[in-house]
């Protein structure tokens, strides 16, 4: 695979983050292509997560976090003062582990993001995003008869494509997935990897996984995180076959003690 | 190869278990070729039958791996070195189950042999088979050692199994020429001939399994060949 071709769309460098005296991130550096899927995998605490939160800069609402470094987004930094994190969510969206879809109908859990960056001249236009985006994630068909029925009262696995759908509604270019098939039954996760394989061909994506096998899957290129440190990084293939790094193998292959 | 064992130890085991049974594949291969061999060379027809019976003891090994293997799949969804491992050996059982059949086919040829088979037609044939066997134990002991070098090694060397093939083909060719009398023992001989060759090729398809096994890559390009049997 052909990595070195690909236009670079986010890019880490020397980034270390602290919560509080405890250094949760060591100098990552790390290029994310565009259209394309990252898996990042490594065990639980190794700062994945907190890594994708830098993305969107998540971490920021978190009093103790400080976040040192570079990340740059198409080259500018997001770091920066004077980027307004309501703009950079709006290009960088996110979906949690746990489907979170707000106590409203699943038609305003759609709008709200609209509403807020005021996208939508008038009504036409906000129910034309609204049907869009989830088409995009691929619910319209289950939901276009109860769209004023709670976002709740919908399966897991529809509430989080409602919620992807939410992320689409505002036009990201990138979007964050923490675990997002953690809660999900198989059927619900290939829904949802299905998904993400469509979605590649408009957004860049970042998933963070526990799942071996849905890194292999889903994605084009996998990190492997190990105690705030990026151990190895490489093409998705390279790294489940034939990994450079014996921490790496042992974690894929179930050696960690 | 990484040198702590899996988490689980089901799955450890389960690797280990894989392994003893290629290792025994092999051994038992070894043995069916170096009898294969000395009955050829002695034309000791009372060895047949033997010879003949104990490649149901390979096949039924590679049955047992052909389980296992797809039950780790199933089960462990393997990666990397695991991965790498359960493909090769898959591949590897099979490549040991045709040399068994190739042994058991080279002992069916001695029944119909005169006892008195003069010597000037084995002496080749003899060399060929001490390479082929000798290419077996290398390999085998290759997979045992992980040792890459050796696997090259072994690879290359088929170039010699290929050269004495033509060898011991043209001795047979040349003594089916001064009697025509002679036509069905040389037929027999030639047969022989080429089930031992194709055994050594499929050596080589393990040292090349024991290569990607190691190195997560394939031996890349063409295998030497020594001068093409058919030509002669």
């Amino acid at each position: 695979m052909e990595l070195n071709n690909s236009k670079i769309k986010i890019k880490a460098k020397n980034l270390n983050v602290y919560y509080g005296a405890k250094q949760a991130l060591f100098d990552i550096n790390l290029d994310i292509n565009q259209k394309e899927v990252t898996a990042l995998i490594g065990p639980s605490g190794c700062g994945k997560s907190t890594f994708i939160r830098c993305i969107n800069r998540m971490n920021d609402v978190i009093d103790i976090c400080k976040v040192e470094g570079s990340i740059q987004l198409d080259g500018s930094e997001i770091n920066e003062k004077k980027v307004d994190v309501v703009t950079l969510r709006e290009k960088v969206g996110m979906v949690f582990q746990k489907p979170n879809p707000f106590p409203k109908s699943i038609y305003d859990n759609i709008a709200y993001g609209p509403t807020i960056h005021g996208v939508a001249e008038n009504k036409d236009q906000m129910d034309e995003i609204v049907e869009t985006s989830l088409k995009k994630a691929a619910l319209w068909d289950e939901v276009k008869d109860r769209l004023n029925e709670p976002g709740t009262s919908l399966s897991g696995g529809q509430q989080q494509r409602l919620c992807i759908a939410r992320a689409l509604s505002v036009s990201p270019e990138v979007i964050l997935m923490d675990e997002p098939c953690s809660a999900l039954d198989p059927i619900a996760t290939a829904k949802i990897e299905e998904l993400i394989d469509d979605l590649k061909k408009s957004y860049t994506i970042v998933i963070v996984t526990h799942s071996m096998a849905q890194a292999v899957r889903v994605s084009q290129k996998t990190g492997f995180f190990h105690l705030g440190k990026i151990i190895e990084v490489d093409s998705t293939e390279k790294i489940f076959k034939n990994p450079d790094n014996k921490m790496t193998q042992d974690y894929i292959t179930g050696r960690f003690g | 190869m990484s040198g702590t064992g899996h988490t689980v130890k089901s799955y450890e085991e389960e690797m280990q278990s894989l392994n003893d049974n290629l290792v025994m594949m092999g051994s038992l291969t070894e043995s069916q070729m170096a009898d294969a061999m000395s009955a050829v060379i002695k034309v000791d027809k009372e060895s047949v039958d033997k010879i003949v019976k104990s490649d149901g003891k390979i096949n039924e090994l590679r049955s047992i791996i052909d389980n296992q293997i797809t039950t780790v799949l199933v089960k462990r969804a393997p990666m990397a070195v695991d991965l790498r491992i359960t493909i090769s050996t898959m591949k590897i059982s099979h490549d040991l189950e045709r040399i068994g059949d190739l042994a058991k086919s080279v002992a069916k040829k001695v029944k119909p042999l005169p006892v008195d088979l003069p010597d000037e037609l084995t002496a080749s044939l003899r060399r060929l088979g001490d390479l082929v066997q000798k290419q077996l134990k290398d390999v085998l002991d290759a997979y045992l050692n992980k040792s890459k070098d050796k696997a090259i090694e072994i690879w290359r060397k088929d170039e010699q199994v290929d050269d004495l093939t033509n060898l011991a083909m043209n001795e047979v060719a040349t003594y089916l020429q001064k009697d025509k009398k002679n036509l069905e023992m040389a037929t027999h001989l030639l047969f022989v001939t080429k089930n031992i060759e194709r055994a050594g090729d499929h050596i080589t398809n393990i040292a090349e399994s024991l290569y990607y096994l190691i190195e997560g890559e394939y031996l890349e390009g063409a295998r030497p060949k020594g001068k093409p049997v058919e030509s002669e």
